[in-house]
């Protein structure tokens, strides 16, 4: 049988042309494997060969990620690949990054299997699992006698044409897939059952559906003058103005809202309601106070707990709205309310 | 090992015979020390640098380990202070098993 044709992709420094002084070369193509490559082409033996690779820096790419892209495919394309291996990048962030994104680029534009290798915590793990099989390596290059092997047997298996096993069997990021499996000797009640026994008593247990793992957000330090503090409020919860003007969805919210409240003491079933889907909305639409609680805070202004009012709110809908909708309105409102030197943001929800 | 101590050891085992250099290093970490060893025996581990793929299998110590060839007074000046908040015995561990792996020479 044929070797698998491959092609490496690495940046300045594992192709051994520098350290951050060369991360602004321009992509370049190498006959035949470098550096971390010349350590795969000896695991895959003859079943994989790698016959080129492609070499950029990290700054050029980052900095650059469409020409960069562009210019690299047109590399890889010269090598008729069957395969594309980048990194491993570990958790060096622009190097994951890159990686990832060229997997994405070549297994769409090529259809060929992607596999590149990086810690789990790379910011390139979390934007291209779902395209590539990232393998979970360790942190620093000094794990490379670890993420080598990883790498290539998951390599030589997809080269085999082998039936890959659960992302934990092979080592690989999860990518967000789901199959339906047969148990033949437990009903689900009684796996159910032998798994809350095991988490009542502490002992390990591994879920069948496993959530999708979210990042956390470290909260603020505390506001110490909330006297003279101005304080902002933002909802998921949908609360509108009568007549949702900007026809905010009532799921899947696709935009967000910036609504006047200057001189608003109350909000009333005659002024405003809830455009969100997701909950019984009587009690919202009789009083909207109650998602976002305008009456109090107006309270609490004059009483000089807090400093005063923002006289924006900004509302969107939670319902069905994703996690990369819901970071980018997030992001867009904060840099709205940054300029207008808010002390503390009150977010509620349904 | 960084880029450019991987060219200045190849370069100095090739202008001298590998036989006639001993590196001696003063690593703080057993894994640091423990990779620098692996580079200049069997080549750079992380396939990065000057010495990816190649062996110079050099004679390879840590500081800590040649006390007893050293001036006393220089070692208490100069070392001795380090001495006392590493992990010596981890350090030289470390040391043994790379080199008990990976020298082909003894």
């Amino acid at each position: 049988m044929a070797a698998v044709r491959a092609v490496h992709y690495l940046n300045q420094f594992f192709g051994q042309i520098g350290g951050e002084d060369k991360a602004d070369i321009t992509p370049f193509q190498k006959d035949g494997p470098v550096g971390p490559g010349t350590a795969l082409q000896k695991a895959f033996g003859d079943e994989i060969e790698i016959v080129g690779t492609v070499i950029c820096g990290d700054t050029y790419f980052n900095e650059n990620i469409e020409t960069a892209t562009t210019e690299i495919m047109e590399l890889i394309a010269g090598y008729q690949p069957q395969m594309l291996i980048a990194g491993p990048a570990f958790n060096a962030g622009r190097y994951g990054v890159a990686c990832g994104a060229v997997c994405a680029a070549a297994a769409e534009k090529f259809a060929i299997p992607v596999i590149t290798g990086m810690y789990e915590e790379n910011p390139g793990a979390d934007l291209y699992r779902k395209q590539a099989y990232i393998v979970r390596t360790g942190d620093s290059a000094a794990k490379m006698r670890t993420a080598i092997p990883a790498m290539s047997k998951l390599a030589l298996k997809i080269a085999r044409g082998e039936e890959l096993g659960t992302p934990a069997d092979e080592g690989y990021l999860e990518q967000g897939l789901r199959f339906n499996t047969m148990h033949h000797t437990e009903r689900g009640s009684s796996r159910a059952v032998a798994m809350l026994l095991k988490k009542l008593k502490g002992e390990p247990y591994q879920s069948e559906y496993p959530m999708p793992s979210f990042s956390r957000v470290t909260p603020r330090p505390a506001i110490k003058d909330l006297k003279n503090a101005k304080i902002a409020l933002v909802t998921s919860g949908g609360i509108v103005p009568k007549g949702n003007p900007d026809r905010i969805e009532a799921s899947s919210a696709s935009h967000f809202g910036r609504y006047d409240i200057t001189g608003i003491e109350d909000l009333t079933e005659d002024t405003f309601e809830t455009a969100h889907g997701g909950y019984d909305p009587v009690y919202a639409n009789l009083d909207a106070d109650r998602v976002l609680p305008i009456d109090v805070l107006r309270q609490m202004e004059k009483e000089g707990v807090i400093g005063s009012l923002h006289n924006v709110y900004y509302a969107t809908v939670g319902n069905g709205t994703s996690v990369a909708n819901a970071q980018k309105y997030a992001h867009a409102i904060g840099l709205e309310l940054s300029e207008e030197n808010i002390d503390g943001i009150i977010l509620t929800s349904t | 090992m960084d880029m450019a101590n991987q060219a200045r050891i190849k370069e100095t085992a090739e202008k001298y015979g590998r036989e006639n250099v001993v590196v001696i290093i003063g690593g703080a970490e057993a894994e640091a020390a423990g990779l620098t060893a692996e580079t200049v025996i069997a080549g750079d581990p992380t396939y990065a640098g000057p010495l990816t793929n190649i062996a110079l299998d050099l004679s390879i110590y840590h500081i800590l380990e040649l006390k007893e060839l050293i001036d006393p007074q220089v070692y208490e000046d100069q070392i001795s202070m380090m001495e006392m908040v590493l992990e010596v015995d981890e350090i030289i561990a470390e040391m043994n098993n790379i080199r008990d792996e990976l020298r082909q020479e003894a």
